[in-house]
């Protein structure tokens, strides 16, 4: 062998290495594939330990470097073990991979531990974290990764994990959502909006969604306190009106927020998540009652039948008309009644002012 | 100890004898992953917990009065982690440092990691943060001295602990009234 380290000259293409491998294997080659730059070929399972000793000691090929083994979960398919491999001499690298016989039960493979001594702890690794054996193994056991009594095999599919039992997962779903132009949609993130893949886990995620509902009407409330807020910055001459009441409503809407964090809190202490609910619900019924209060109070009898439920109808019809949904269009047609109401009230202040000057 | 596991120390003697051991506490790192990064950072030059008496580096666990728990401690390790504390002579203090070892942090539903490092041994101080900063464990540290201080050794040796501190949970020293 010349001094030289890696003479990518001598090395074989993908193309030819496969040609070599199925003149020496057979049938052994099922198929091969080149993606990512990543050259793959799959071998079936009885040439698999076969494959390992002519991928190394073909001259031609020579992979002289065991670089990593692993599986991967093929769902009902069962197990594939995949092995990746480094010529010193060529530069080439090459993935084989094989389909695990026994299925999800029993899943076997050779062991290749007689080529490759580094692939030791890699199939161990692979037993600990998928249960797939390895005959031909010096020894699998005692568990590498794991404790000893370790109950499952934690990177299969299906494997559950205890804690997600006792409080589901808070996370949310990647890659992000998109509406029908493209844009962003900007949710808040939710307890159990990214459920796994397995039925167990939608149904802890419903009940995670029970267990800490959303209350609606709130965001709407936040979207209307913010729009006064602005409101309020771009009309800096009636500012001192608006920005008392726009204010008043976020001080108000904080002051709600915090006293239900720390009645949440308190629940929360007492370890009865079931009385915090029942709390909540009460509490947003008393809320909504008082908010419907509070939107009769403000209705203006004279200002027409949208006032009724403090919603802008003609916003309303002309965002639904456009396609936006309808907790969208409503908190939008909520906001713009508002706005027109403290507009007519500001008018109002305004002639009475200027009533006061002229006198 | 024979006498100090007997009867209690009259006032000056224990006020004297505790500021002696709060000022002397030998450290043993128990460092398991990213925060064991900050624990070093708090002994080095800028942080420097030293000047709080706190010797960072003992020889082994037999020679340490305190144990700073601080990364992400496995099942597979934890056996480990109570076999040293075990080893270290009474009275012996413990900090978890860091939200893995108080809880599991971002590890709270994974499969091999402790659920909080106060699963397998008494913790006297906890540390939040992921990881804290240098200071939060200064903070700790001057906060476990405290307790120290006000300790009846007695009651150590007889194995009464006081409820374990938590930084930013409980009430600053300086609102305990001491
Ligand atoms: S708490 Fe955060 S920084 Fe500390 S060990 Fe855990 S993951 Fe690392």
């Amino acid at each position: 062998m010349s001094g030289v380290l890696a003479r990518r000259d001598r090395a074989l293409t993908p193309e030819e290495t496969e040609e070599l491998l199925r003149d020496r294997l057979g049938d052994g080659v099922r198929n091969s594939l080149q993606e990512f730059g990543i050259f793959t070929v799959w071998i079936a399972q009885d040439s698999w330990s076969e494959a390992a000793r002519r991928c190394r000691d073909e001259p031609l090929l020579a992979y002289d470097m065991f670089d990593h083994l692993t599986a991967v979960d093929a769902r009902e398919h069962g197990f594939d073990v995949l092995v990746v491999l480094y010529s010193t001499s060529t530069g080439n690298r090459i993935v084989l991979r094989t389909r695990c016989e026994g299925g999800r039960e029993a899943p076997t493979c050779p062991s290749i531990t007689e080529t490759y001594r580094g692939a030791n702890w890699m199939e161990r690794e692979a037993y600990d974290m998928f249960g797939i054996d390895f005959p031909g193994h010096p020894s699998l056991e005692p568990r590498l990764l794991t404790v000893e009594n370790f109950e499952g095999y934690p990177l299969r599919k299906d494997f559950h994990l205890t804690s997600r039992a006792a409080k589901p997962w808070p996370g949310v779903a990647e890659p992000k959502e998109l509406d029908e132009e493209g844009n962003v949609i900007e949710k808040e993130a939710r307890i159990g909006d990214a459920p796994g893949p397995y039925e167990l886990d939608k149904a802890m995620a419903e009940q995670a969604k029970l267990a800490n509902p959303l209350p609606e009407p709130e965001t709407v409330e936040g979207e209307i306190a913010e729009e006064l807020a602005e409101d309020a910055q771009v009309a800096p001459d009636s500012g001192e009106v608006l920005a008392g009441t726009g204010e008043q409503a976020a001080e108000t809407l904080e002051k709600q927020a915090t006293e239900q964090a720390a009645a949440d809190a308190d629940a929360e202490t007492q370890g009865s998540a079931q009385a915090a609910r029942a709390k909540a619900e009460q509490r947003r019924q008393e809320q909504v009652a008082a908010r419907a209060r509070k939107a009769a109070e403000r209705a203006d009898p004279g200002s027409g039948g949208a006032a009724a439920d403090g919603i802008d109808q003609e916003t309303f019809d002309r965002l639904i008309a456009e396609g936006k949904s309808e907790r969208i269009a409503r908190s939008k047609a909520k906001a713009a009644y508002i706005k027109r109401q403290r507009a007519e009230q500001r008018a109002a202040e305004g002639e009475d002012d200027g009533g006061e000057q002229d006198a | 100890m024979g006498l100090m596991d007997q009867v209690e120390l009259p006032q000056p003697v224990k006020y004297v004898f505790n500021w002696g051991r709060k000022y002397s506490l030998w450290c043993f790192n128990f460092g398991l992953a990213c925060c064991a990064i900050e624990f070093i950072a708090a002994s080095t030059s800028r942080h420097d917990f030293i000047r709080h008496g706190v010797i960072p580096f003992a020889h082994g666990p037999r020679q340490a009065d305190l144990l700073v728990v601080s990364g992400t401690l496995t099942d597979k390790m934890a056996p480990a982690v109570k076999r040293l504390y075990e080893e270290m002579p009474e009275p012996k203090y413990v900090i978890s440092f860091g939200s893995c070892a108080n809880c599991g942090g971002p590890y709270w539903d994974s499969y091999s990691v402790t659920k909080g490092v106060d699963q397998i041994i008494p913790v006297d101080v906890y540390v939040p943060g992921c990881p804290p900063r240098p200071e939060a464990l200064l903070d700790g540290i001057i906060a476990l001295q405290d307790r120290i201080q006000h300790e009846s050794l007695k009651d150590r040796i007889a194995g009464r602990r006081l409820d374990p501190v938590t930084l930013g949970a409980d009430a600053p020293l300086a609102l305990e009234g001491r």
